[in-house]
């Protein structure tokens, strides 16, 4: 081509545009992550709960294995009689009579008077500091249909009878209430945040290193290789999962439990990561850049690592938030039917499982661990949505 | 076509060898054997078990016993509950928790399909925020706690069901909600979405352009199209669901499937974890094999076995 074809342009500044700082593929996913509300509600919310299972544990007196059997069943919202200024009664379900400070705080186990009881017709008296006797009366509920009678008991001080609890306090003692061994529920709960979360992490990032592995290669090499493990893959997803973390969970029974959960939920779960990241790497491995580098001389293992898999981050990131609350169900659900952590640890799964047999009369021994399952569930999905917005536009929704 | 379910059902066949055979060698790898108890059995009686059991038998034989026991549908005797043989037990559970499976499944479309359309039909409506936040309660919260929530509320304080067993046709309130709660959530999240995503489509406009009744253009285009996604979750669903969610009736003292593969895995019943996982395994794969010809109804575009 001849040079006068080639005619050198001037420098025209005004054609210059007004240059936005270019953004990474990560910064520019940042920034859309922190437009989306719920997204960031579940980034504070998920932080809370690592500060609660982490940092919590060290802030009460009790460890999560501490049993008290003065302290049982004790709930969290405690009815008191005051029947004095600074004197406060309660009785508990499994009948313990408590002193209970203006603030909240269970000062004292009131001892049963052994030679006074009247256990025929369900009279107990109870001597307090002070001198004076509190006299319990609980035959009423052993009176056929209760004979109009709404209440269960009477407490009698000073020659004045109470039928009915004066006023509500809440437990300073133990804010979530004890267990029926007079474990701390809120010791528990933190410390099972730890156990369930430990579990789904481990077992969600190990799911993505083999997933991520498998599918790479596999979508990286095609061919016979790729049908082959291909067919792998769909066999182990003709199987109900949940099934195979449970035959392995019975497998292996010998040992500690928590390792034990950690492997059958490791080992099942990567299969449909190893799908998506396949399908990724069967699409990026087309384009340019791969065969730019394969014709450099790079070798497999590094054009793998370097060049593929951090093209497929997005969705692998996207997919690893929704497999942790999978993780945390599966877990709990796990713990639910007996095949979890082994006592006296304890996940949220075990701890709501622990509930059930008490459920009608303690109902609160359940609600907190099933809060706490809830609100890492939900948290973990809002982000999990916000992330598969910014890093994923194709798969936005709605 | 027919030469597309000849292979289907030959690789059906094979997964489920295959699975048969897997869950043979975890059974038969765990050490101490099933006879192994706390409580030391002496050896006289190990071993008449075990010859009893056909446990003596080399390993090779013992599988192809299993195998052959397999093709007639023979899943082998109980070890803990003498007496019975798996089959028995199957047969006592699963048409429970298919009754009760059943049921979730079909309030399951009958409810989360129509709740997902509207929802999507009055897109950022009031309706449509109350049933989405409804579906988010009801992925967030687990199954078990449902089940208690309804045992806590309906059974115990206000007594309008029965908290446990299947006596009277109040017993099964309780656990087929509790067990359509997930999924009917799921499902009708899963319809909006994909009914959002087919109502911006061309063709939708075209319906419309052409001057179709509102009502033809969603029946007719909208929903048909819109509902393919859905059907690939429904048929695992189903198989899941029919065949007993354990914690549901655990909690209900439901007595089905799901209690006696507890139960087994309790009682270390080795021919009873096996037998519930084939029969399992064997479901599902038939469930799944039933969604690919649902496809091909809904969706003429899909020409099975031109992949």
């Amino acid at each position: 081509m001849a040079d006068s074809k080639f005619v050198f342009l001037e420098n025209n500044t005004e054609e210059l545009e007004v240059a936005r700082p270019s953004l990474t593929y990560w910064q520019d996913a940042w920034r859309r992550l922190k437009k989306h509300k719920l997204a960031m509600i579940g980034v504070v919310v998920i932080i809370l709960v690592l500060l609660f299972g982490l940092v919590g544990p060290m802030l009460t007196p009790y460890s999560y294995s501490d049993q008290s059997n003065d302290y049982r069943n004790l709930p969290p919202i405690i009815e008191v009689f005051e029947v004095e200024e600074g004197i406060n009664l309660h009785l508990s379900k499994d009948y313990n009579m408590f002193v209970v400070a203006n603030n909240g705080e269970l000062t004292e186990k009131l001892s049963l008077n052994r030679a006074k009881r009247d256990v025929i017709n369900k009279i107990y008296y109870y001597d307090l500091k002070n001198g004076e006797e509190i006299k319990l009366d609980f035959s009423y509920n052993l009176l056929k249909d209760k004979q109009g009678y709404d209440y269960d008991f009477t407490i009698e001080y000073k020659g004045i009878e109470y039928k009915y609890p004066t006023g509500n306090k809440f437990n300073r003692s133990f804010p979530f209430g004890t267990d029926d061994l007079g474990r701390d529920i809120l010791t528990r709960v933190m410390y099972g945040a730890r156990i369930s979360l430990l579990i789904a992490f481990v077992a969600t990032l190990v799911n993505l290193f083999i997933g991520v592995i498998y599918g790479s290669i596999s979508g990286y090499e095609g061919g016979r290789l790729d049908e082959v493990m291909m067919r792998i893959v769909d066999i182990i997803n003709s199987v109900p999962l949940t099934l195979y973390v449970i035959l392995l969970m019975v497998w292996f029974r010998k040992s500690d439990g928590l390792t034990n959960i950690i492997i059958a939920l490791s080992t099942v779960y990567w299969v449909s990561i190893a799908r998506l990241v396949r399908g990724q790497m069967l699409s990026i491995k087309e384009q340019e850049f791969v065969l730019a580098a394969q014709i450099i001389g790079v070798p497999k293992r590094k054009i793998i690592a370097r060049h593929l898999i951090p093209n497929a981050m997005g969705p692998i990131i996207v997919s690893m938030a929704m497999m942790i609350p999978g993780a945390i169900f599966t877990e709990a659900f796990l713990s639910f039917i007996g095949l979890g952590v082994s006592a006296p640890q304890a996940s949220w799964g075990t701890l709501a499982n622990n509930a059930l047999p008490g459920l009608v009369t303690y109902p609160y021994q359940l609600f907190f661990p099933a809060m706490a399952i809830a609100i890492t569930i939900l948290a973990f999905n809002f982000l999990g949505d916000g992330l598969r917005d910014a890093l994923d536009p194709r798969l936005r929704k709605g | 076509m027919g030469s597309y379910y000849l292979r289907r059902i030959i690789s059906a066949v094979m997964t489920i060898v295959l699975i048969a055979t897997l869950t043979f060698a975890m059974m038969h790898s765990i050490p101490g054997g099933p006879f192994v108890r706390e409580k030391a059995v002496p050896d006289e009686i190990l071993k008449a078990l075990n010859e009893k059991y056909n446990l003596d038998a080399p390993l090779y034989i013992q599988y192809l016993d299993y195998m052959k026991g397999l093709i007639t549908f023979d899943l082998g005797p109980s070890y803990s509950k003498i007496g019975t043989s798996v089959n028995d037990l199957l047969e006592a559970g699963f048409p429970t928790s298919a009754k009760i499976g059943g049921m979730a499944s079909l309030l399951i479309i009958l409810i989360g399909i129509p709740l997902g359309i509207i929802s999507a039909l009055k897109q950022n409506k009031p309706i449509d925020y109350i049933v989405m936040f409804m579906a988010t309660l009801g992925v967030t919260v687990p199954s078990f706690v449902v089940a208690t929530l309804i045992i806590y509320f309906f059974g115990g304080k206000l007594g309008w069901i029965p908290t446990f067993g299947l006596d009277t046709w109040r017993g099964y309130i309780g656990p087929v909600i509790a067990l359509s709660g997930y999924s009917l959530s799921f499902v009708s999240r899963l319809t909006r979405s994909s009914m959002l995503e087919v109502l911006r489509q061309d063709y939708i406009r075209t319906a419309r352009a052409n001057g179709l009744s509102e009502f033809k253009v969603i029946a007719k285009h909208a929903v048909k199209n819109a509902l393919i996604p859905v059907v690939t979750y429904i048929g695992p669903m189903v198989a899941a669901i029919m065949t007993g969610s354990f914690v549901i009736e655990k909690i209900f003292a439901v007595p089905g499937m799901g209690r006696y593969f507890i139960e087994s895995i309790g009682n270390r019943d080795y021919t009873t974890i096996m037998g519930m996982t084939v029969f399992y395994a064997i479901f599902y794969i038939i469930m799944i094999l039933l969604v690919d010809v649902a496809y091909s109804l809904i969706d003429p575009r899909i020409k099975l076995g031109k992949e």
